[in-house]
């Protein structure tokens, strides 16, 4: 991470829009970010917002935990223990399970995954873990990687999560169950709405509202999938090459296979 | 395996191994994607603190524009959560991709990857 990025508890900004930006950002890309905030401190189908909230804190918190570092460091993520510097009163499974996402993916195992649902968690409630982990790294990231100062977490709003289980959800694809595109029914319909349903599609399907709303995130930042391989027209700033390019070495220094 | 889709597209032969390169050639003008030294050292000094990542943000600017390089910082940032994604849930890759990138994920060393066991 960049010096240059707002590291954990620095003062961040409490707008959501780039009016300081030295670079104008694309109005579409702002507002994929705004209407993750917007999620993100919404109930969601697992959590209420409030935890939601404690876990994008969680976030931020883990790149500052000396004992993430020290396992970072170590040979296997297993061969130290101790206590995460945690910035809320999660419970500790769900402390480890956010401070690991965040700070170690690539060593990540079924093993990993498997403690972590018989430390408490629902399979649900993990697939939206990753999720708002992941919202929270994209915002981030975009803000360090442009030099700007990252948004203050919205409030959290109140209501009950859903806990709604898509009846069609299967084991056998990933560590946690899935739902396949044909076994949508319309408990979820829309969740893959505009996407093609493939496998990182399908990763958090147990949370219905993060797939949308993730590869609306995705989409802004990346390219809609329908554009993917679109290869006769360039929809960005940078051409088709040049983002593939870009994503296969961040993705080759995070040792990441997908 | 879209850079490869995209190359044989326009006819461009890139040279894949420059996405894992640790420094010697990565990103140098045998690539074929314009700009590609710049985007490498974007990236890898986006995650190593040792080196000065303002100074690869301006050298980034310079070279390919202000709006090209937000469309790269949310390149960046939305990989950076994807991998998190996939890492955490063990998702495969699906068994198409995996056959159509064997021969360059064995080049590339990317089956070696602990992250891989198990996915391809």
């Amino acid at each position: 991470m960049p010096a240059s990025s707002a590291p954990a508890g620095s003062t961040p900004v409490e707008t959501f829009d780039y009016r300081h930006s030295p670079l104008p950002v694309r109005e579409g890309l702002a507002a994929s970010q705004r209407r993750a905030w917007t999620r993100l401190a919404e109930p969601g189908e697992w959590w209420p917002g409030a935890v939601r909230i404690a876990i994008a804190e969680e976030t931020r918190a883990a790149t500052a935990c000396a004992f993430c570092a020290e396992r970072k460091a170590a040979l296997s993520p297993y061969a130290v223990t101790g206590r995460h510097t945690a910035a809320t009163d999660l419970p500790d499974v769900l402390v480890d399970t956010v401070h690991r996402i965040r700070t170690d993916p690539e060593r990540l195992t079924r093993r990993f995954c498997d403690a972590a649902l018989a430390g408490g968690l629902s399979d649900g409630e993990y697939a939206e873990t990753v999720a708002v982990v992941a919202t929270v790294v994209a915002v981030d990231t975009f803000c360090d990687a442009m030099g700007l100062p990252r948004h203050a977490l919205p409030e959290p709003v109140a209501g009950e999560p859903r806990r709604r289980r898509p009846p069609g959800a299967k084991p056998g694809l990933a560590w946690i169950a899935t739902v396949a595109p044909e076994d949508v029914t319309e408990g979820e319909a829309g969740m893959y709405d505009g996407l093609a349903g493939v496998n990182i599609h399908r990763a958090l399907s147990l949370a219905p509202a993060e797939v949308a709303g993730f590869f609306d995130l995705d989409a802004e930042h990346y390219l809609p999938d329908a554009q993917l391989r679109d290869f006769g027209v360039e929809y960005r700033a940078l051409t088709h090459a040049q983002i593939e390019f870009l994503a296969a070495r961040v993705s080759a220094i995070n040792q990441c296979v997908y | 395996m879209l850079l490869r889709g995209s190359g044989e597209h326009t006819g461009d032969d890139y040279d894949l191994t420059a996405i894992v390169d640790d420094g010697g050639s990565g990103g140098g003008p045998g690539v074929g994607v314009a700009a590609a030294a710049a985007l490498t050292a974007y990236a890898d000094a986006f995650f190593d603190d040792g080196r000065d990542f303002a100074a690869a943000r301006d050298r980034l600017h310079a070279e390919i524009g202000g709006e090209a390089l937000v469309d790269a910082a949310g390149v960046l940032a939305i990989f950076n959560a994807v991998v998190r994604i996939a890492d955490a849930t063990g998702i495969p890759l699906e068994d198409q991709k995996a056959e159509m990138s064997a021969d360059f994920r064995a080049v590339l060393g990317i089956d070696d990857y602990p992250a891989a066991a198990g996915k391809v």
